[in-house]
């Protein structure tokens, strides 16, 4: 096995440092891999934790400031730590368990959901170079793990033995799955233009001015469009927030969880929603192409103006009834989405539009 | 098309909340910022202190006790050789309290009011319970108009006792007793306290000390506050105080 | 094909929760996500105000009547004066009346503002209740300012008002007139076109005329079914006679039409305060009370129109300081019998809608 790839200068020097550490050491190959694997891992895990407390920070700017106030001030600078000061309170509050629930199911709920958000970033573009395996399906893998959520929340449901949180968690399982299916044909529209499933395809063939998705009218913008709804309902947040509409049954599926493990399915959320902003940032946007600045900002700079997007919706719509959801679901957005795809894919077989 | 409708209305909520991110929030950072309370404002009940002597204005008449709907103020005061009232106690519960501001209404000696502050709380309820030297040191940078009318020397005229009970009867500003403060036009000089159980609590222990024998005169307690203009006065005005008719702050003397 | 049998189980939308508006207790029996059967359990923020008042005089009680129904407190302090000076065939002087129909009417729209605020919260929007509030900061300051209270004002009082504005209530209350009409179409363009608040309410909890009459419905619920009744105009009272203002109506009473009601019904307001203020009269702002206040012996029942329906108080009186018995009408408590009849059978998503549409607030359903 080859070390990993990694570009930016520095960061090749770190691993490269390492790599030779571990060589002079005189570690057996395997051994090595798997440690330098380990630290990339590490590095992309610390990396997005850090990017889900800062999220979790804007979020509550925003809302904040949509609403006129001022959201956190007293801990730092604006409130700049308050999400770190948040996780340490959670790490000390009792891990309440309660005697009928379903051991197992009730413990490996929330390390599924964390994990299964995190799993995504393996095949993420965040810059040129900077990207964990190239997969030549990369973004087959991303759509498929990112649908692992919905286990933990059918697991978490089942495991609370609360009517409230299995009917939490059975309507969100519902509403996943349902807003899967125009998620992934609406992809698919614009990545008939690049030949490949590979993430780093996929920017490449949006380099160039105005080559990006969005701006290939009449089906890039409408592929944007559904994209954009379907992820804002696959990311759980209004108005697609029933299974956790405080209103309706009181938080849904993570109602009997407290302390780390509700933190580790606040924190799966915002990553998640992280996760589905970088791919339409990739898909749509240009991934990390852009003039004069480095390729990670531009990746970066689109991804958070995606989730600032995402925020301001959140913070604006009322929230659909969950039987008018799944009929938005199937009745409108599967036959668009489709009708989306077919129109590009007739596009495309009549040349009608570049490689 | 009505999606086209439906996509621009989605648009225009949007923009319309997003137009509020330029705007400067409108909530002020408590505690480092504090916001000025109207002068009107009505926080804690406090007693007031002479501007000049700095002795209590209370003069035990127990109007505000009668007026609180809660019970909240508890007054217990004596008559020493003089016949004048001396307040032995003044207990303001302010857990009880509803701040209404009846209390600050019937006094007519400037010896109660509702100041403008607010941060008062405890960690137990028995700490709410203020006595008289809390009551009057909080309230030693209260400003307040001062509406007691002033020491006139007594005219010496007949007292005498009004008829009431007709239904325009202007309030009258008796003090139950104290020669030593003559209200405003009043003639009479009660040596007894009036004792209208009728308008009082039946919660609360009436105080021992008013158990004279009831007036002459129905007792009348005062209707109006201290700030509006004061009621049209005595029926038989002494010489000199036909002015004071109009009422008001003014202290028509003669 | 079989139907599948499925079981039915009770939920307790319990008094803690952050959608009955204060502390209501719902239990509810449902099929799945259906509602099949409501029923209501009340008492939670029960505080024998109507007990209370038994041994309490007459000018004791007005603290007392702000707390019946403190989100128009105004309204609740003025049906009570309304009651007793009618007892008492006292005689109001005239700018104390236009004082009272200035802060009822800005009373109203702040308990209208709450309304819109809270409906969406409820649905979802979370924006709009902080707009609502922060609408509601320049009446309430107003307030402040005349009265010294942000919420139980005590300022009606028998007889009168009990103090004068100051001098910057007419300029301020202008400004913020005129700032609350810009709003309007901010308000409009959140929520009245957004396709997912209509396809949320629109055609939500139909409430037919006849059904809001025998029910006895009052207010804007009664209007957002095409009943045009309002009490200031039918059985007047205070000086109403004298403005000019519109009754709105609505033609379908489903929830869309009860939330654009109170939206209309703002505008109304604001109208009846602009002539208010352009009329108002210099004099008295409180007529003679005798100080030991005893009105003759009989019964009075007096209604005003508040900002969620008829509002009433009966008091019997014997001769004494202390009134017999004074009864308390709340238009919440018929309200609230509303909400089996015209939610069983929706999803629980709509129940919350429909209770909120109907500006249910519990202190006027326990007292």
């Amino acid at each position: 096995m080859n070390p990993p790839v990694i570009a930016i200068g520095e960061l090749h020097g770190v691993f490269k440092w390492l790599h030779e550490l571990l060589v002079s050491i005189g570690l057996p190959e395997p051994l090595q891999n798997i440690v330098m694997y380990g630290a990339l891992g590490v590095t992309v895990f610390s990396v997005l934790s850090l990017f889900a407390l800062f999220l979790v920070w804007w979020e509550r700017k925003i809302a904040a400031h949509i609403q006129q106030r001022f959201g956190p001030m007293r801990v730092g600078w604006h409130g700049w730590y308050q999400t770190v000061m948040d996780a340490l309170k959670l790490l000390q509050k009792e891990d309440i368990r309660i005697e009928t629930r379903d051991k197992i199911v009730f413990f490996w709920a929330p390390i599924v959901c964390f994990v299964a958000a995190f799993l995504a970033y393996v095949a993420m573009p965040f810059g040129r170079g900077l990207i964990v395996a190239d997969l030549n399906i990369g973004i087959l893998y991303i759509m498929a793990v990112t649908t692992f959520t919905v286990i933990s929340l059918l697991m978490a449901g089942w495991g609370s033995n609360n009517k409230y949180a299995l009917l939490g968690g059975m309507r969100s399982a519902a509403q996943v799955v349902s807003y899967e299916v125009p998620m992934v044909v609406s992809l698919l529209a614009v990545i008939l233009y690049t030949g490949s499933l590979s993430m780093v395809d996929i920017v490449e063939a949006q380099s160039g001015w105005f080559n990006w998705f969005i701006f290939r009218v009449p089906f890039g913008p409408i592929a944007f469009v559904t994209y954009t709804i379907a992820a804002i309902a696959e990311a759980n947040r209004t108005p697609f927030d029933i299974p956790e509409a405080e209103q309706e049954l009181v938080a849904g599926y993570n109602i009997e969880y407290s302390g780390m493990k509700f933190a580790m399915f606040f924190l799966a959320e915002f990553v998640n929603m992280f996760t589905v902003s970088a791919i339409a940032a990739t898909v749509f946007l240009g991934g990390w192409n852009g003039p004069w600045l480095p390729s990670w900002v531009w990746f970066l700079g689109k991804t958070l103006l995606m989730v600032f997007f995402l925020m301001l919706v959140r913070w604006t719509y009322p929230r659909l009834r969950v039987d008018q959801l799944m009929e938005f679901a199937w009745k409108f957005l599967v036959p668009v989405t489709f009708a989306n795809l077919i129109l590009a894919a007739i596009l495309k077989h009549y040349g009608l539009y570049w490689e | 098309m009505r999606i086209l409708d439906h996509i621009r209305n989605l648009l225009k909520g949007l923009g319309i909340a997003g137009k509020h991110l330029g705007r400067h929030a409108i909530t002020i950072q408590y505690p480092e910022e504090r916001m000025d309370m109207p002068e009107r404002s009505r926080g804690i009940v406090v007693l007031l202190s002479d501007k000049e002597t700095g002795e209590l204005n209370c003069t035990s008449c127990e109007l505000c006790m009668r007026a609180c709907p809660t019970a909240a103020i508890k007054i217990v005061a004596h008559r020493d050789e003089n016949k004048k009232k001396v307040l032995d106690e003044f207990v303001v519960d302010n857990g009880l309290c509803c701040f209404c501001g009846l209390c600050e209404e019937a006094c007519n000696f400037s010896a109660l009011k509702m100041a403008t502050k607010y941060e008062f709380s405890t960690l137990g309820k028995d700490e709410l319970i203020w006595d008289v030297d809390k009551l009057q040191q909080v309230g030693r940078d209260v400003d307040y108009v001062d509406t007691r009318k002033k020491k006139k020397p007594k005219p010496d005229k007949p007292a005498e006792t009004k008829t009431t009970n007709d239904s325009t009867a202007p309030a009258k500003n008796d003090p139950p007793t104290d020669s030593a403060k003559p209200a405003a036009g009043t003639q009479e000089k009660q040596t007894a306290t009036p004792v209208p159980e009728a308008d009082g609590k039946d919660t609360t222990t009436s105080p021992e000390a008013v158990k004279e024998p009831p007036v002459v005169a129905d007792p009348d307690l005062p209707a109006d506050p201290p700030e509006v203009t004061k009621p049209t006065v005595a029926k038989n005005p002494a010489p000199g105080n036909e002015d004071k008719e109009q009422g008001g702050q003014t202290d028509g003397t003669s | 094909m079989a139907k599948l049998r499925t079981e039915e189980f009770l939920v307790n939308m319990g008094p803690h929760h952050p959608s009955t508006h204060g502390v209501c207790r719902l239990v509810l029996t449902m099929d799945g996500e259906k509602v099949v059967h409501i029923e209501p359990v009340i008492g939670y923020l029960h505080r024998a105000i109507e007990k209370i008042c038994e041994n309490r005089t007459y000018p004791q009680c007005s603290p007392m009547m702000d707390r019946f129904e403190y989100v128009t407190a105004m309204a609740s302090d003025h049906v009570y004066a309304l009651a007793v000076e009618k007892l008492a065939g006292l005689e109001v002087p005239e700018r104390a009346e236009y004082l009272r129909v200035i802060m009822v009417e800005l009373n109203r729209i702040a308990s209208h503002l709450i309304f819109w605020g809270v409906t969406a919260m409820d649905v979802g929007a979370y924006t709009p209740f902080l707009y609502g509030l922060r609408e509601r900061e320049d009446i309430i300051d107003l307030f402040e300012m005349t009265c010294g209270q942000r919420l139980t004002y005590n300022y009606i009082r028998i007889g009168g008002v009990s103090q004068d504005i100051p001098d910057e209530f007419v300029p301020k209350c202008r400004e913020f007139m005129d700032k609350l009409w810009g709003k309007f179409a901010d308000y409009e363009g959140l929520l009245n076109e957004n396709p997912i608040w209509l396809v949320r309410t629109k055609g939500i909890g139909v409430l037919t005329a006849e059904k809001a009459i025998a029910f006895g419905a009052s207010g804007p619920v009664l209007r957002a079914s095409g009943v045009d009744y309002d009490v200031r105009r039918d059985d007047p009272y205070s000086i109403y006679d004298k403005f000019n203002f519109e009754i709105p109506t609505q033609k379908n009473g489903d929830s869309y039409d009860r939330f654009i009601q109170r939206i209309d019904e703002m505008k109304a307001s604001l109208r009846i305060i602009e002539q208010a203020l352009d009329n108002l009269p210099e004099g008295d702002i409180k007529c003679k009370v005798k100080p030991k206040f005893k009105p003759p012996a009989g019964e009075v029942y007096s209604r005003i129109e508040s900002a969620r329906g008829e509002m009433g108080v009966y008091i019997r009186s014997d001769g004494s300081t202390k009134p017999v018995r004074v009864k308390l009408r709340g238009s919440s408590y018929n309200h609230l019998r509303l909400v089996p009849e015209i939610a069983t059978d929706v999803l629980i998503a709509d129940l919350v809608t429909i209770f909120a549409t109907l500006d249910i607030i519990m202190p006027e359903v326990d007292r």
